[in-house]
């Protein structure tokens, strides 16, 4: 059973189609990256899945329950908003959300003294929210979504406006979440480098709709056995750009034409380039793949229409 | 029942907390009450002698006015509560962050407002007992008798303070109304009309006259009748689950609008 599965999910707001009709699913204890330019529906989508808003059309489903009885199953952290009271320490924040939650005790007060352990909060409880560093209250915050033991975690841009070495840090925290505590994240980033690194499935929404889902593998392979780098031995000249413009390949021509790139969709068709280039007497240095990285498969997918 | 009393203390651990951290804006709050009572004293006081009835002769005026008063800090704490919270929790960005949990944001907010109140009756008595002592008029406070009708009635101030608060969230900047309502609520514990039926069908006013009885006429909640406190208790529960309809129906709206998390 799927841990999240979303079904044609559509939502206006006025005439505007924030998310139109769009269908993905989450496997259970996996981390699942949604990815989208501003705009393309991330936020609408997290939000309607822990029904912070209410869909025109479609269905949730967690754990194959309706998301509105089966709110007791997640927990979220969201995009620039505080999640946290800044007049109370972690360690009271912490006890105020699971207490809104109808938790307390014993046993909470010594999970909120792991968690506060775990994320190196420990020197910090009895400081002041607002005394802390951005970093250090996304990690209170993340402690927050941990201390309920739901077995679904939605993370809104968890990394936003952290400096690099908070990035690795929260980074380095979803992935031992994920690899000791067998949650299911669902997290929206403009990262793509987040994805890449902990995501194993990937949504990619694109002006509100779904441009496709797959495994980060999958897209990473797809997308990477499809550009070369041709390192020529001198550059070319106009009439030899000229030339191999005019046949069926996409070339690129880079660094005044000593270099090409070529976007081929099977491996073959290398044979073929370099018999054109022969024909014009033009030699190879070198040929390598391309390392695409996941910013470049997304640009690939959403055709470079990133804000 | 265990997780309301985790929700309670929580909430009470949260306010008390936020008092001792905002103390600023407690020892303000407290100073503007006691001022703003010792100006409206002094007024009424003037005026009767203007009007050649001697400060003597005003003695239940006066009386009336410190029990109406003191009931008005406790009502308007209490209906306030529920719409600047939510107003403070959109502002702050930790609204959504109640809407995730199990259990509704109604009774998170009740029993919210309902741990502030507590609190808020504490100081309310403490006040009380400044201005007994600052105007000489020394009422009988039997506080079991007190705190029995005041209890049971605001539960109908806790139910406008919900239809404010649903009204909060989808339209954010309500204070003009919440201004406007907190007069109307003066009349609740100053005006009581001499049919019961029609104190009883006003919200808490039943309650106050109650509170009135015992603090002036001499009564306990002993001499309440069986039909006192179905009345007290009847408008309590309508008013309440009114303001309970009424909030969900707004949550639901400014859910449909993706509202929860804008200010």
């Amino acid at each position: 059973m799927n841990a999240i599965e979303v079904n044609e999910l559509s939502k206006y707001y006025g005439k505007v189609k924030a998310v139109d009709n769009i269908s993905f699913y989450v496997k259970k204890g996996e981390i699942c990256g949604i990815l989208g330019p501003n705009g393309s529906g991330k936020t609408t989508t997290i939000k309607s899945v822990c029904n912070l808003i209410i869909p025109d059309s479609g269905e949730i489903k967690i754990f194959g329950q309706d998301n509105k009885k089966a709110i007791g199953h997640i927990s979220a952290l969201f995009e620039g908003t505080r999640n946290l009271y800044w007049r109370l320490t972690p360690r009271e924040n912490l006890r105020y959300f699971a207490g809104i939650r109808g938790l307390g005790g014993r046993k909470i007060e010594r999970d909120i003294d792991e968690l506060l352990d775990r994320f190196n909060l420990s020197d910090k409880k009895d400081i002041m929210v607002n005394n802390l560093s951005r970093g250090m209250q996304q990690k209170v915050a993340i402690a927050m979504t941990l201390l309920c033991d739901t077995e679904i975690i939605l993370l809104d841009e968890p990394t936003l406006g952290l400096d690099v070495q908070s990035h690795i840090e929260i980074k380095n925290m979803l992935m031992d979440i994920a690899s000791t505590m067998n949650k299911t994240i669902l997290l929206s980033t403009h990262n793509m480098n987040l994805v890449q690194d902990i995501c194993e499935d990937v949504v990619i929404l694109n002006k509100g709709k779904k441009a496709t889902q797959d495994s980060v593998e999958a897209l990473m392979d797809m997308f990477k056995s499809m550009t070369y780098e041709i390192v020529l031995t001198e550059s070319l000249s106009e009439e030899d750009e000229e030339y191999l413009s005019k046949t069926k390949y996409d070339f690129y021509f880079i660094n005044n034409g000593s270099k090409i790139e070529v976007d081929i969709s099977e491996f073959d068709k290398i044979y073929e380039i370099i018999d054109k280039l022969k024909e014009k007497d033009i030699y190879i240095k070198e040929i390598k793949q391309k390392d695409n990285n996941f910013e470049r498969i997304f640009l690939n997918i959403t055709n470079g229409e990133v804000e | 029942m265990k997780k309301m009393y985790y929700l309670l203390k929580v909430s009470l651990e949260k306010t008390i907390k936020e008092l001792i951290r905002y103390k600023f804006n407690t020892i303000t709050n407290l100073l503007i009450l006691y001022i703003l009572f010792m100006v409206m004293f002094s007024g009424i006081r003037g005026f009767g002698i203007s009007l050649g009835v001697s400060p003597v002769d005003m003695g239940d005026n006066l009386e009336g006015f410190i029990v109406g008063y003191f009931l008005w800090t406790i009502i308007m704490a209490a209906y306030s509560d529920i719409a600047y919270s939510i107003v403070n929790d959109a502002s702050k960005g930790t609204l959504e962050q109640l809407n995730m949990s199990n259990m509704s944001l109604s009774r998170i907010l009740v029993v919210r407002s309902f741990s502030n109140l507590l609190l808020d009756i504490v100081f309310s008595i403490i006040l009380l007992l400044i201005i007994m002592q600052a105007t000489n008029h020394w009422l009988e406070i039997k506080i079991l008798s007190i705190l029995i009708p005041v209890f049971i009635g605001i539960f109908s101030i806790l139910g406008i303070g919900l239809i404010c608060g649903g009204l909060a969230l989808i339209f954010k900047k309500v204070q003009s109304l919440l201004n406007v309502i907190q007069y109307f609520l003066i009349g609740l514990v100053a005006v009581f009309p001499e049919s019961n039926i029609m104190s009883g069908l006003l919200p808490f006013n039943y309650a106050a006259r109650g509170v009135f009885s015992t603090m002036m006429g001499g009564c306990s909640f002993m001499d309440f009748r069986a039909v006192d406190y179905g009345i007290m208790v009847g408008n309590s529960l309508l008013y309440f689950i009114l303001g309970l309809i009424i909030f969900n129906q707004c949550v639901k709206v400014a859910k449909r609008r993706g509202l929860l998390g804008q200010y």
